[in-house]
């Protein structure tokens, strides 16, 4: 446009209202859902807001000797960390079940505090991929009966791809199967060249991934349900964890994939539902994790995760709106509150009991 | 037998005899009772509200002044109401442009035909568009696709436009053609909304949003019914609409004779006694033989007349040779035969014996009636014959075979042979041809024959003809189905005619030259796009053979009763009418779950390079065809229903046995076997409905969707039809009466 009267509407749209608009309702969305979260979920009911079926671990991390991916001093050659680790099951309190299961790991040995921690789930894709698809996912989630997903599934192709990529039912274990972080983080190396890095978890000793459904149907999917005559208990692969871990210890991979910024980025980069081609961006190994002895329930359930333990050359990436891919994270890093309120609530209420094991099956409560 | 000669028997003596004044009288007849179109609007003139409206009974028309009053205060609503539609639509245009920066979101889904039992077939290239409307009423335009072969669709757009704020709501479209035109003598298509759903915009999210399988009541086929036909809801869901000048036609002709009917039935209803059938004749307008009788009395009754008629009228009957008498022809209309029929109206077999005149007219030598001619008897195999001699029975016998002719052209050539046949091809059409430029060439020809057949289930089949001819609705549904059974488009042709004469064979065959010529240019033309949409074809023979009733009395639910004489007569019927209806009982037709269908395939190959080397050839032979019954056809009876059906005495849907001994061979004084004074105002509202509201002619293209090659091609026989006694100008592009 040549002159100012010629500004129209839609322009002031597109450079005022969305912009600022966009970002405003982003923070409102973020705020609301953390408070929400902490009010009706975590505090009073003592949960995490998905993962409450886990187990804890320690052990160390060492940084590979010789590098591929770009350097960074916080990933120096063979520099060591201790960790923590948690394993989990989303979201039944029911091992046997089809659920996404997941690690999460702190290099610290603290249940809290640490100078990073990376949140990972099995399948290489997502349920969602922005806030206003975690929003629309948060509100769908109808769980009853040991089915959760079938109302946002019907609705979001996408969503249920990625439960049939992340469902595990019968692993063998939770060391053998592979698990994604999904969302991308800020790398910013020691060249100073702005890149994006995605982080993932294999067995070190290539053992073959557990757990993985045969091309089940959409129905089939939706029903997470443990199957008739199951003979496994409720907290089996925990158990199977303890064992492994007092038997033979565990050894796992952690490796990182990089894409090197560009000004104009296509914002699918930033997608989860997408996978960063591997030709293009291979998966280079960060360091090898040795786990040695796991957690009692207590710790473990106290041990904690958040994407804002990051260093901040390797943080969360800003987000302009809540159809923002990069709004996930934005989301995850303002649910601070959460946690605390969890936390909180075990000063004020006392622990929650273990797990049991019983037949009170497909159940997301303790069912004593 | 009575011996009393009518008036008009007495009269023929005064006559003119010599050929040529006959025939300058019947000439100016023609003229004068030729019926004319002038379209315009009446102010505080009775209305009619809608085709749908017309009922047997008194139809909703207006006619008391406050009524009248009342109905002009909402036309002028009407008109404010439209005047702020339009006011709208120029307001908030819909814009062709794509309002879309980046696409990052799809929605998704499947569409099928709805079934009654499960899922129907998916369908394909539908037209798919995603709109929006702002706070302020603007329309956005986010996306647009059709669906693919599968029915599968994935519309593209962009996330952030149809999330804005300045959105308040979004539309999900499901787009049909409406209409076809011809705009520089290419074929343009019109989407028109066919269904919009409202999406709740906050469920879009990004990437797919599944809109899972739409099942879609879109030209359904009806379930149940005795033939391949669309589900039309009286709710208004209806597959298509009748177009406005259409709707405005029909209203302007019917009017007049719609009062008169409804005087009568008034009578009917207050004084009986009071109303007389010629009285009733009187009041709607002069037809053909009314005209004729009245310059030359008595000459529609006798044996000239009615070979004329028989061969050139709207009957246009079907000639077998005789096996053995040279020049001799037989014309068989068959009686009840073995359908569902009442005891008040007689329909006995009629086989009438021609010997050819000199001038090529046949003349009548015999005429065999089979079955009851009175309340008495109940032999239906009793047989007997009269010849000229047999006065008066002869002339009795005369009108019996009129009344059968009329009946069976009506109920077998007229609604199952053109309506019912044209829209097994319409449904197929609509279904399936979408991208393929075929479309074009068929729609405009199969354009509301699917809701005119809707109407004339109710107000023909399920009303006046079930209730003014010897068979029930039931009787009725099952004759026409059987018919349908004869209806092929591989191998017919028109009818060869048999003498110099033969006029309506003759004009038959010089518009399937035209039809021909039209459709041979236009599949040439359009040869590429044809083949590259070959898919749609196929899915369009696929329809069609699959809907198809199987051939005629085979499959076990259309089979004769049993016993030797039932089958003879189902043999007979069969052979006679694989000549009427230009049937190859040879060709190997396609078995479809155990069924013979009458329908043959066009093509088996999905696509073009797989198609076999006729079928090319098929898809012309298929598309001639459907256009030929669709027009004219139909035509040909259907403006001949008041000529030969306008004088209640002379012919009518049945005759009554009444209550004397010698039953129907009475003469036509006895009003006792005539049809009853409701059925006769009925008769002749219905002759002058069906006739006179013509609309959407070949030549005057009032819509502007005939393609003009066809038109130019007809024009270019003007005048070698009108040697024929036919005018193209009163030629139907489309069966919608
Ligand atoms: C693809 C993205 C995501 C991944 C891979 C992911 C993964 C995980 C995992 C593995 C845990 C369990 C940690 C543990 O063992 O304690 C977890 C917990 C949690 N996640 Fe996510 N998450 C994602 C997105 C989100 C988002 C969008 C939110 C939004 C607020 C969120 C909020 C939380 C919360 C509140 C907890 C519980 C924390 C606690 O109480 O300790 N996550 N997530
Ligand atoms: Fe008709």
């Amino acid at each position: 446009m040549s002159s100012a009267t010629h500004i129209t509407l839609s322009q002031i749209e597109r450079y005022w209202i969305h912009r600022f608009g966009d970002k405003l309702l982003l923070w409102v969305y973020a705020k609301l859902f953390a408070v929400m979260l902490a009010l009706f979920l975590c505090f009073p009911k003592q949960q995490r807001m998905s993962h409450n079926n886990g187990i804890g671990a320690a052990g160390k991390l060492r940084i590979v000797d010789h590098p591929e991916f770009p350097a960074h001093p916080f990933f120096a050659p063979g520099r060591e960390f201790p960790v923590r680790i948690r394993h989990a099951s989303a979201t039944f309190l029911d091992d046997a079940m089809n659920c996404i299961r997941s690690m999460s790991i702190k290099l610290s040995d603290h249940h809290f505090k640490s100078p990073f921690d990376i949140e990972m789930n099995s399948g290489e894709v997502s349920l969602f991929w922005s806030a206003a698809s975690f929003l629309k996912f948060a509100r769908l989630r109808g769980e009853k009966y040991g089915i959760e997903y079938r109302d946002y599934n019907r609705k979001y192709p996408n969503g249920l791809a990625g439960s049939m990529a992340a469902g595990r039912r019968h692993a063998t274990s939770f060391h053998n199967l592979h698990y994604y972080c999904k969302t991308p983080f800020l790398y910013m190396g020691s060249d100073n060249i702005k890149r994006y890095a995605k982080y993932r978890v294999i067995p070190a000793d290539n053992e073959p991934e557990s757990g993985k459904e045969e091309n089940p149907s959409e129905w089939d999917q939706c029903n997470q349900r443990i199957l008739p005559h199951e003979t496994r208990g409720r907290n089996y692969l925990k158990y199977e964890y303890e064992d492994r871990i007092r038997r033979e210890g565990a050894r796992y991979r952690l490796q990182i994939q990089t894409h090197p910024a560009s000004d104009n980025e296509d914002p699918e980069v930033f997608n989860n539902m997408i996978v960063w081609d591997e030709d293009a961006h291979p998966w280079q190994d960060l360091g090898i994790i040795t786990i040695d002895r796991t957690l009692d329930w207590k710790e473990s359930t106290l041990t904690t995760f958040s994407v804002n333990n990051m260093p901040k050359t390797l943080g969360v990436l800003p987000a302009k709106s809540i159809f923002d891919y990069n709004s996930l994270n934005y989301l995850r890093a303002h649910s601070e509150l959460a946690r605390k309120a969890r936390m909180l609530s075990y000063k004020v209420y006392g622990m929650v009991p273990p797990i049991p094991d019983n037949d009170n099956r497909n159940v997301s409560d303790w069912g004593v | 037998m009575s011996k009393t000669k009518t008036s008009a028997e007495a009269a023929i003596s005064s006559a003119p005899t010599d050929e040529a004044s006959i025939r300058e009288i019947i000439d100016k007849c023609k003229r004068e009772t030729r019926i004319e179109y002038h379209y315009g609007d009446g102010f505080f003139k009775p209305r009619m509200r809608g085709i749908n409206h017309l009922e047997l009974g008194r139809s909703k028309i207006i006619s008391s002044p406050i009524t009248i009053l009342i109905e002009w205060l909402y036309v002028q609503w009407k008109r404010v109401r439209d005047f702020f539609g339009d006011l709208g639509k120029r307001l908030f245009p819909r814009e062709g442009r794509v309002w879309c920066d980046r696409v990052d979101s799809h929605l998704a889904g499947q569409t099928i035909f709805a079934g009654d039992r499960g899922d129907g077939a998916p369908i394909h290239h539908l037209h798919l568009e995603f709109w929006g409307r702002t706070w302020l009423g603007h329309w956005r335009k986010f996306g647009e696709t059709k669906t693919d072969k599968e029915g599968y669709f994935r519309l593209p757009f962009d996330l952030r436009q149809a999330r804005r704020l300045w959105v308040r709501r979004v539309y999900f479209e499901i787009q049909t053609t409406t209409r076809v035109y011809f705009h520089e003598g290419k074929p343009r298509f019109h989407f028109d909304v066919w269904r919009r759903v409202e999406l709740p915009k906050g469920d879009l999210i990004g990437m797919d949003y599944n809109l899972r399988t739409i099942r879609l009541d879109f030209w359904r086929y009806r379930e149940g019914a005795y033939t391949p036909r669309a589900k039309v809801n009286a709710s208004g869901d209806e597959p298509e609409h009748y177009s406005q000048g259409r709707i405005d036609a029909l209203m302007e002709q019917v009017i007049p004779i719609e009062l008169t009917k409804i005087k009568h039935l008034d009578q009917i209803e207050l004084d009986p006694g009071s109303l007389t059938i010629p009285e009733i004749q009187a009041d709607y307008p002069m037809n053909l033989t009314t005209c004729i009788e009245k310059h030359l009395p008595g000459y529609t009754r006798g044996d000239e007349w009615f070979g004329e008629r028989m061969m050139n009228g709207m009957n246009r009957g079907t000639f077998q040779p005789d096996a053995k008498k040279k020049g001799h022809y037989w014309i068989h209309y068959f009686g009840r035969c073995w359908y569902e029929s009442n005891d008040v109206y007689a329909l006995p077999d009629v086989d009438i014996l021609f010997k050819l005149k000199k001038n090529g007219l046949p003349e009548p030598v015999e005429i065999h009636l089979t079955g009851k001619l009175n309340s008495h008897e109940h032999d239906p195999w009793k047989k007997r014959v009269y010849t000229p001699k047999d006065e008066p029975d002869w002339t009795y016998a005369k009108r019996v075979a009129r009344v059968n002719g009329a009946f069976n052209t009506e109920v077998e050539e007229h609604f199952a042979g053109t309506h019912l046949n044209s829209e097994q091809f319409a449904v197929a059409c609509y279904r399936n041809l979408k991208l393929n430029p075929v479309a074009a060439l068929l729609m405009p020809h199969l354009k509301e024959v699917s809701l005119i057949d809707h109407a004339a289930d109710k107000t023909l089949i399920g009303g006046y003809i079930a209730a003014a001819t010897a068979l029930t609705k039931e009787g009725l549904e099952q004759r026409t189905r059987d018919i349908m059974g004869m209806q092929d488009w591989k191998g017919w042709k028109p009818m060869t005619p048999i003498s110099k004469a033969h006029s309506c064979a003759k004009a038959e065959a010089l518009f399937w030259d035209v039809v021909g010529g039209y459709v041979d240019r236009f599949v040439e033309d359009w040869k590429d796009e044809i083949q590259k949409h070959w898919f749609e074809i196929y899915c369009f023979s696929e329809d069609l053979v699959n809907h198809a009733v199987p051939v005629a009395f085979t499959a076990p639910q259309d089979a004769p009763p049993k016993g030797a004489k039932w089958k003879a007569l189902a043999d007979r019927r069969f052979e006679y009418y694989c000549q009427q209806y230009s049937f190859d009982p040879t060709l190997e037709r396609p078995v479809v779950n155990g069924e013979r269908k009458a329908i043959s395939r066009i093509t088996a190959a999905k696509s073009f390079h797989e198609a076999g080397k006729e079928d090319w050839q098929n898809l012309k032979d298929a598309c001639r065809y459907a256009i030929m019954m669709a027009t004219y056809m139909h035509t040909w009876i259907n403006e001949h229903q008041y000529d030969d059906l306008g004088e209640i005495l002379y012919s009518c849907g049945g005759l009554r046995y009444g209550e004397k001994p010698e039953g129907i061979m009475a003469p036509e004084s006895d009003y006792g076997i005539a049809p009853d004074l409701e059925r006769s105002t009925q008769m002749l509202w219905f002759t002058n409905l069906l006739s006179r509201t013509e609309y959407g002619f070949i030549t005057r293209n009032e819509e502007g969707d005939v393609n003009p090659h066809f038109a130019e091609l007809l024009e270019a026989k003007r005048e070698e039809f009108k040697s024929l006694g036919v005018d193209i100008d009163a030629i139907e592009s489309r069966t919608n009466i």
